[in-house]
């Protein structure tokens, strides 16, 4: 396949997802309702609890990135789930597209959308909490949401492939299995604090390295010694077995006839 | 395997195809259990049977959709398992039952599609804007996908399946549910698209009327398996059917004329007596002659070749 070929297969993925979410009012409560309650009701808390502001930044990152990640994972889930949803999965993979396309097209719009959304969540913690998001610097804070964007898009991968494999049953992981990562990630608390098993767990997830390389930013002594290049390590790892996983799924639901049933 | 004959759209040897369902006890359903099948290039072939016969799952495992448990299938020189994503390129496909993205609008799902073949552009806008005109979807391209009626989606899904320009188009049901003026128009296109592009076409229906109008070749496929396949002519006579000639006689049709030389059978209803020939041609002047020297009156002849769906019939026993 030419590069043309390969970016016009991409692009087709961008427009088509991106035309979807701009007519879905689903979306419109996945960009900015929940995200905006999330971060004002965890603010208040932390008021509430009257704990310190470095305390309650590090709350307000986990905060942040747990939005950051769920609304770019769900629109690289998007990449199959809206086919399912339509039952028009199949003409999509009777057209001459690798999965790689389906995955980086809509990871290109997650990665729009989720940097719309940590604007407007910085804005928000800026303005209500006093909580400076940039205090990171550019570098910092585009390594973070880089990091936070790989691991969607590894999760998203793996939820297209539960689905391609189990069909409409596996849907709920397109919701659920993100908010297992993020809780063995630490978002609102150090890893350390978990108890060892689910903290060896926690040390083989991305975003933990992300998240630790960033709080380090405002104070947070880092956990790990070299989080970004470990992160970024892990991530290539992680997003070549997803899409390993991904393509062994389609080529099962063919075997199968998963994907005719999935379709009209 | 020796390379097929260029002249060949599709050479499918042996395909065999068993689902499974459920997880503890899997139920085991053959849908095909051997088929082979040539398709020459710039044909219509059309796949005959009933529910469940297999067509849906052979036109699939042809399009690469569904990978085949047994069997090898060539399509345009390609294998459908090893080549499956050059051949996506040359081929595409509709169904009766067509499903798209509900919420693009009419000239969005026809671009998405063109833009995963290649298609980009000037050459994207004009492919689309021509679809549009072709299928006569000009008022509906701004509406979004939910709101068409069937047969409208079914003009967006045949209009997608020509977005690349195939060589090798397969149909799964084209008219199904579609009311009878729209079904019309829709053969009518199909046939155009051999006429005027030389496009080999491969159609499945339960309607053996639109296969006799449309196919040079037909095979009809029951439980998995293709019963027989050739032309519609071919086949009546191979199954040696024969002619209907149907008479209004008056008095009472006499008795040799079910022992009349070339009559099969013969019987009598409503007025109307039957008789199956061999040939009509042949044997109609000798059996109008004989009835007039017996001074039996002949009121009204009607002739007609049996149907497809007889052959069907027959061949189904």
């Amino acid at each position: 396949m030419s590069w043309r070929a390969d970016l016009l297969a991409v692009w087709a993925v961008v427009v088509r997802n991106a035309l979807m979410a701009s007519r879905n009012v689903f979306f419109f409560f996945e960009l900015l309702f929940w995200p905006i309650v999330g971060v004002i009701s965890i603010g208040l808390m932390t008021r509430f609890l009257g704990i310190t502001p470095a305390q309650a930044s590090f709350v307000l990152i986990g905060t942040i990135a747990l939005s950051v990640v769920n609304v770019c994972q769900l629109e690289v889930a998007y990449a199959v789930l809206m086919d399912v949803w339509s039952k028009s999965i199949k003409h999509q993979f009777l057209a001459p597209i690798g999965i790689r396309h389906l995955t980086v097209g809509s990871w290109l719009v997650g990665m729009v959308r989720g940097g719309t959304l940590f604007t407007l969540l910085a804005v928000l913690a800026w303005c209500a909490f006093d909580f400076r998001v940039l205090a990171a610097g550019p570098r910092g804070v585009a390594v973070f949401l880089f990091g936070c964007f790989l691991n969607a898009w590894i999760v998203g991968v793996f939820v297209c492939a539960l689905i391609t494999l189990f069909g409409n049953r596996a849907e709920a992981f397109a919701w659920a299995s993100v908010n297992l990562v993020l809780v063995l990630a630490g978002i609102y608390y150090p890893v350390s604090l978990l108890p060892a098993p689910a903290a060896a767990l926690a040390r083989a997830i991305p975003l933990t390295y992300f998240l630790d390389a960033y709080r380090s930013h405002f104070g947070f002594a880092s956990e790990f010694a070299a989080p970004i290049a470990t992160g970024l390590a892990l991530s290539v790892v992680y997003a070549v077995v997803a899409h390993l996983a991904f393509y062994a799924a389609v080529q099962r639901a063919r075997r199968t006839g998963l994907l005719l049933k999935m379709s009209e | 395997m020796p390379s097929p004959a260029p002249t060949l759209a599709i050479d499918a040897r042996e395909v065999a195809k068993t689902f499974r369902s459920g997880w503890f006890r899997p139920r085991l359903t053959d849908a095909l259990r051997g088929v082979t099948l040539q398709v020459p290039r710039g044909a219509i072939v059309g796949l005959l049977g009933p529910n469940g016969a297999g067509k849906t799952t052979f036109l699939s495992i042809l399009a690469t959709l569904l990978i085949p448990d047994r069997g090898t299938a060539r399509v345009l020189g390609l294998d459908v398992v090893r080549d499956s994503m050059a051949l996506r390129r040359r081929l595409n496909m509709a169904s009766g039952r067509p499903s798209f993205l509900w919420s693009l609008r009419v000239s969005e799902i026809i671009a998405f599609y063109g833009r995963l073949y290649g298609l980009s552009g000037v050459a994207l806008r004009v492919r689309v804007d021509k679809l549009i005109e072709q299928y006569e979807l000009k008022p509906y391209r701004r509406v979004p996908y939910s709101e068409l009626s069937t047969g409208l989606k079914q003009r967006v899904a045949l209009a997608k399946s020509l977005v690349n320009d195939p060589e090798l188009l397969f149909l799964d049901e084209p008219t199904l549910g579609l009311d009878p003026d729209v079904s019309v128009r829709v053969r009518a296109h199909i046939a155009a698209l051999r006429r005027e592009r030389g496009m080999t076409i491969v159609l499945t229906t339960h309607y053996m009327r639109e296969a006799e109008e449309l196919c040079d070749e037909v095979a009809f496929i029951k439980a998995g398996r293709i019963l027989d396949a050739g032309t519609p002519e071919a086949l009546k006579r191979r199954i040696g059917l024969g002619d209907v000639i149907a008479l209004r006689l008056e008095p009472a049709p006499p008795a040799w004329l079910g022992e009349a030389p070339g009559v099969l059978r013969c019987a009598t209803a409503d007025g109307w007596t039957k008789c199956t020939v061999d040939d009509a041609e042949k044997r109609l002047p000798d059996l109008l002659r004989q009835l007039f020297a017996d001074g039996v009156t002949v009121r009204n002849v009607r002739v007609r070749e049996p149907e497809l769906e007889e052959v069907f019939v027959e061949l189904a026993r």
